[in-house]
Parts: C-alpha cells; structure tokens; sequence
C-alpha cells in the first residue's frame, strides 16, 4: 500500500515537471486586451535614477498613440546580453534591446540582429552624430539605432591652480603643458605626495586614448588596417612610463588603491587636481564635492593642433533577430531616439544623447554648472572618437592589453611590447 | 485486429484494475515481477533527477562534444570544421597557454595547500581544549561564506597601501607586495585568499579525526610512541580515504576556478598582463564575448580529458597510500 501511495506521489511529481517546462511556451501575450502589439523591451536600466525615467519616456510613448503597447524589462548588466543571446539562440527575443554601441557590427556578423535599413531614411540618419551613426552600419546596412554616448573632459580643480600659482582659467591644451602644470601642483611632504598634479592612467582613460591621442585620432585598427606598432603610439606610452618613473611605482599604487568609493574619489577629495572622466563624473562632483571649485577642458592635445581626441562608448536599440514585431519595435525606436525622448534623458540623467537636436536643446535648458559641463561634453563630441570593435578582430583587445601591462610594468621596452602585440593581434585575424 | 473506440476504452481499463489486484497480491505471494518492480519503483524515485540529467546535462554536454568540431556561433553558424578549433588552440592562441599555464600553477599551489592547511587546521580543532567549539565555529565561519562578497572583501583587505594584510606585514617591517595590481603576485594573492577558507575542508578532516579509535593511540603510548610517530603512523594513515577524497575534489575544483578571477579584475579582462586570465575565463569570453562557441566547446572538452586524466592517474596513485580498514585496497 505504501509503494502504491509512493508511486502516485512520484508520478505526480512527474506530470508537474512536465507541465512546468511546457507551460512557459505561451506565457507572453502577444496583444494586450485592446488589441494593442505588445513590443518587449530589454535594459539594464534598473536604478532608482534610471529606471523611472526610461519608464517615463516608455508610459509617453504608450499613450501617445493606440497601437503598441511597449513592456520593459529590467535584466542586470552582464545577465542581459547571455539572456539575449539565448533567446535569440531560441528564437523567442524581445523586440528591443539595448546593447553595446562598440560591437555592432559583430552582432550583424553573427545575425544576432535584425537589419533595419528599411525603416530607415536619410533624413533620419541626420539626426544623429556621424561618429555615432557609422558604428550601427555594417556592409551598408543599419543594424541600430544609436541611443546615448559619452566622451571624455579633463576635470581641473582650480583653488589648486590659483595654489600653484597658475591661471585657473588657462587650463593645458598640450601634453607639455600637461606635465608642466602637473609638476607644479604636486604637493610633497617629505617623501610623501599629499597630492599629484595629475597621472595619466587614472580616471575613465587608458593608455590606449593617450596612444589615439598621440596618433592624430587613430585606433589600433585604421580602416582595416592594424596601427598599433607606430612611432607616435609608442611615443606615448614611453610618455606614460615618464611619468611613472618620475612619481615611483609605489605612490601611484598606493594613490590607485585608495579610489574605488565614489566618496574617496581622489578628485573629489582634492588628492589629485587633474583628472580625465566622462561627462557624467560632473555629477558625482556636484553631489559629493560641493565646494570643489572646477573647471572643464577638452583633453591636452599630443602638440598643438593635433587635436584634443577622446574616446566615445554609448549604447544603442536595436531589434534581436527573430523578434515577432519588428515594424512596431523600428515605430517604438524611433519615439525613444526622437528629441522628445532624448532631450528628457539627457536632462534627468545629465547623460549625452545621439540625437544632435535633443542635445543642443539640452544645454539650452540646464543652466549654471550643469549648462556649463554638458555644453563642454556636447562640443567635445565633435572630437570623439568611437572605436567599434572590427568583425576581423573580436578580440584584438586582449592581445594589445596585457602587452601594453608588460610595457608599463616595465618588462619590455614600449616597441617591444607595441611590436608583440601587432605580432599578436594579426595571428588572430578571422 | 478490429475493436471499437469503447471496448478499447473498456480493456484498458480492466488492464488497469488487474494491474492493480495484482499490484495489492504482491505483498502476499512472490510475483516473479517483485524484483523487477521494485526496480521500477527505484527508477520512478530517481526519474527527476534522470530527467533531469539527461535533458540539461547529458544533452548539452553532448551538443557541445559536437560543437566542439564546428564554427558553432550561437546564433547563426554551425559548419563542421573537423580539428580546426583543437589546431587553432595549439598553434595560434597565445592565450590559451597563457591561460593553462595559469590555471595549473593554480591548482598545483592550492590543491597542496589547501590539504595541507584543512589537515593541520582538523587536528589543531580535535584537542580537547576548552572552548574548542568556539574556535571551530570561528574557524568554519569562512566556509559559510561564499562568492562575490568574499571577493570584494580580499578585494579591500589586499589593497596594496591600505589594506589590512599589508599594513600587518608593515607592522613586522615587512613592505607587502601591491598583491592584486601586481602580474608576479595575483595569483599567490588568490591562493591566499583560499586558505583563508579551509574550514569547509577542515570539517571533513575532523570529523573523520574523531573517528579515529582511541585504542590505537593508547596501544602506540604502551610502544612509547613519540607525538610524530603517532600522526603519521595512525593519524595520517586512518584519514587517507578522505584525503584522497579531498584532494581529487579539490583537483577538479581549482581547475574550474573562474568567478574569482571574472570578479577580481576589470571587466574579467584576465588582470594586469593576463596574470589572471584562467582557463574558464579564456573560455568564457570565446564563447560569450566574441561568440566562438565551438572554440569554447572545444576547449572545454579539452579541459575534460585533462581533468579526466589526472583523476585516473589519482586513483591509481591512490592505491598505494590510501587506507581503508577492513579490506586490502578496496
């Protein structure tokens, strides 16, 4: 009797299991109850400053007209792209998704895209920045729509500067005038630096934007064409290895270990008087280092004229392949890169957008500091460059890295290093 | 064979009353089925876990046995390429010997160590001293947690000027190494942060300890047994069964090592020079990160043979130094 009773349990068992992989099938409704297409849309935008204004910009959209109903979705950076590549992998994706500006094109390489070119015009294309339109097309064809970006300031602090006893509205413009004014706001007590000038790794910049900087804006791979060995690259990171040796190894690891928390950030805790992040580091300054009195450059050019380059990364939407309604995802798309849209994220989020009009609206509407810094992000724009990852070479950055660490640890020379890494980067081309 | 929808419907369910009669007479007289019907029985307990295992393990694991002899993609591309990704790992990826050169320096240092500290830690826990409980609560607190947490707290206690192993080390004149940040000192700082979580290991040792008889130790006081001779003479031979244990779990575990090196360094880029870029964090960025997902399966099965490998030689090896009581090496 008692197996009997066993037996009915674990068959039970059974049946539930079975019913739960199969129920999930038709779990997603394609249309609401009014007969709206529902379009399912993917960030990582969960943050309580994020997410009520994409959800905002998404409630606008849905009672704008009565034909689409957009759903969001919030997956946690990193999650999201596995759970889109399994999705599309099964042929059930969301519709949109926003994805990594940089590595467009190896998506379309790897159909994990949908091409959008039909939806698309000339007139629409010239809404947004040329650098940022060109990482979406591939073969020819748009893949994406690009939706935010970034660009990279020097931040200065300049009591520091009236301090050093330089002219706080005269920030740099050169890599000379960098090291100049640098070795005048280093402050030492003894053998111990209270506070550096200014060091070239730290803040949201690597030694491969100063290697950019130097080369008159060229990335590693030039129209195809692997750049990394060039005399100017190399140039620039023996110009880092400078500066290292002339602050020693242990100040700039102890000083590096220190940041991390945004409170002891070494800008903002006047540790450093010269720092180079994105626009958006403003924010934390205006919320954490209230009496910091600072000012805004593009970065130092490598001499002068040759230009102030900064890297750029974003994020764009884009509709997975296989989505169920492309056409009203393209529709939803185009509201969420449309000014509207984009001038209330640029606003809310003190974030730069790819639309050139929600853009100069933006600085229009901001007033004081916040006027100020964004107008400096929007006009360094025109200076920045995107370095999509070429279909080529999908990892060519873990090849240059750890030759560049080599560099500046020290073990070889910077030619050496730069000479190993093209060696590198070319074996593995597809 | 002719039959209408009903008289199916009605032998079926007569089939079923009968199967049922004789299901209840079972427990009477011996059906020649008994046997097999307890067997059935066992299947159906376990028929989740089969199910299971079949469904998401088996199959993918032999959907990536065929992965691993094609351009698999993901999402678009699955041509069979025959031993190109096996070549290509040998004779053009300078990271994946970066990354095996990492991984077995990982697990030759930590599987060692860490046996060795779980033992020392066990039989330091199985005097009898007062208070002993406290102290193994202490000792076992490490092992309770676990993942992401423990790696940002090392992340802190490393810190090359500020954090609390070297600002220890300062306080005996010893100018501590910047640990995390440095390519000769990643992995030591890794291996370093496993000892701290030998407690889960030391368990193991401690209770098969206390399974230790007594008698043993006495008869060897009687012989006049020195404390040495003692532990390598009872100690170590009576706790063989688990240490083998220990050491090809834990063989099989370093060689997966991967959430720490994919948390403790930026972007899970592999750390400063690749010092950190492990076997399964090579593979994962193949697989999801440039989306060569034959690569990745092929590397994966490689790694499986390897692993495979060192367990047989293990258990051969084993033959000759594990005890087990009551039988000649079974």
């Amino acid at each position: 009797m008692k197996r009997g009773l066993a037996l009915i349990l674990v068959s039970f068992l059974l049946i539930g299991l079975l019913a739960g992989c199969s129920g999930e099938q038709k779990a997603e409704a394609e249309k609401t109850k009014d007969g709206k297409v529902i379009v399912n849309f993917w960030t990582f935008w969960g943050s309580e400053t994020r997410r009520p204004i994409i959800e905002k910009i998404i409630d606008d959209y849905n009672t704008s007209q009565d034909k689409v109903f957009v759903k969001h979705t919030f997956l946690p950076w990193g999650d999201i792209w596995t759970k889109n590549l399994a999705s599309v992998a099964a042929g059930n994706p969301a519709d949109v998704i926003i994805n990594d500006i940089n590595t467009v094109s190896q998506r379309a390489e790897n159909k994990q895209v949908e091409d959008l070119s039909k939806y698309v015009d000339d007139s629409f294309k010239q809404q947004f920045y040329p650098h940022l339109w060109e990482t979406v097309e591939y073969d020819g064809k748009a893949y994406a729509v690009p939706f935010n970006t970034d660009t990279r300031l020097l931040f200065y602090n300049k009591k520091a500067f009236k301090e050093a006893g330089l002219d706080p509205n005269k920030p740099p413009a050169t890599w000379a005038e960098l090291e100049e004014y640098a070795k005048k706001l280093d402050v030492k007590k003894g053998d111990n630096y209270e506070r550096i000038g200014f060091y070239p790794l730290w803040g949201s910049v690597g030694a491969s934007s100063w290697m950019t900087n130097a080369d008159s804006g060229k990335g590693f791979i030039d129209n195809g064409k692997l750049a990394i060995n060039t005399p100017k690259k190399v140039e620039a990171l023996e110009w880092i290895l400078g500066w290292k040796e002339r602050l020693g190894e242990n100040t700039v690891q102890a000083f590096q270990a220190e940041f991390g928390s945004e409170q002891a950030n070494p800008f903002i805790a006047e540790k450093v008087a010269m720092w180079v992040d994105v626009g958006t580091f403003y924010t934390q300054l205006r919320d954490y280092g209230q009496d910091i009195e600072f000012g805004v450059a593009p970065i130092p050019a490598y001499q002068e004229g040759t230009g102030n380059f900064a890297e750029g990364g974003g994020f764009v939407a884009e509709v997975p392949k296989g989505a169920k309604h492309p056409k009203e995802a393209m529709d939803f798309i185009k509201y969420l890169t449309g000014v509207d849209a984009q001038k209330y994220w640029a606003v809310k989020n003190y974030d730069n957008v790819a639309n050139k009009e929600a853009a100069e609206a933006t600085v229009d509407e901001l007033e004081g500091d916040d006027k100020t810094v964004y107008e400096a992000t929007v006009k360094n724009l025109e200076q920045t460059k995107m370095f999509p990852i070429p279909v080529d070479y999908p990892d060519y950055h873990s090849r240059i890295n750890p030759q560049v660490d080599n560099a500046l640890l020290g073990k070889m020379s910077p030619e050496d290093a730069l000479e190993e890494a093209e060696k590198d980067v070319s074996k593995m081309k597809k | 064979m002719k039959s209408t929808e009903s008289t199916l419907v009605h032998s079926e369910a007569s089939a079923k009353v009968m199967h049922e009669t004789k299901a209840s007479a079972a427990g009477k007289k011996k059906g020649l089925s008994r046997k097999a019907k307890d067997n059935l029985a066992g299947y159906l307990f376990i028929s989740p876990w089969i199910i299971g295992f079949i469904g998401l393990t088996l199959g993918p694991l032999l959907f990536s046995l065929a992965a691993s002899f094609t351009d698999y993609n993901i999402t678009s591309k699955m041509n069979f390429v025959g031993f190109e990704n096996f070549k290509r790992m040998f004779t053009m990826d300078d990271l994946f010997r970066t990354s095996l050169y990492n991984t077995l320096y990982y697990v030759v240092f930590s599987v060692p160590l860490t046996t060795a500290g779980a033992i020392l830690l066990g039989v330091l826990l199985n005097q009898k001293v007062k208070g002993m409980k406290v102290f193994r609560t202490i000792y076992y607190l490490p092992a309770v947690l676990s993942g992401v947490a423990v790696y940002f707290l090392w992340m802190q206690l490393l810190s090359p000027s500020t954090g609390l192993v070297n600002t220890m080390l300062g306080w005996f004149g010893i100018d501590g190494p910047a640990w995390l940040f440095d390519p000769e000192w990643t992995k030591p700082a890794l291996l370093l942060m496993k000892m701290w979580s030998v407690g889960g290991g030391m368990l193991l040792y401690l209770a098969s300890l206390q399974g230790v008889s007594p008698q043993m130790y006495e008869a060897a006081d009687i012989e006049g047994a020195s404390a040495w001779q003692k532990f390598f003479h009872i100690t170590l031979p009576m706790i063989s069964p688990i240490i083998f244990f220990d050491v090809i779990t834990s063989t099989i575990g370093s060689f997966q090592i991967f959430q720490e090196a994919y948390v403790m360094t930026e972007n899970g880029s592999g750390g400063p020079g690749n010092s950190l870029l492990f076997y399964n964090l090579h593979m994962w960025n193949n697989a999801f990160e440039v989306f060569n997902m034959g690569y990745a399966s092929a590397m994966a099965w490689l790694l499986f043979i390897i692993v495979m490998i060192l367990t047989v030689v293990n258990m051969k090896l084993g033959k000759r130094w594990v005890h087990y009581e009551g039988g000649d090496g079974k």
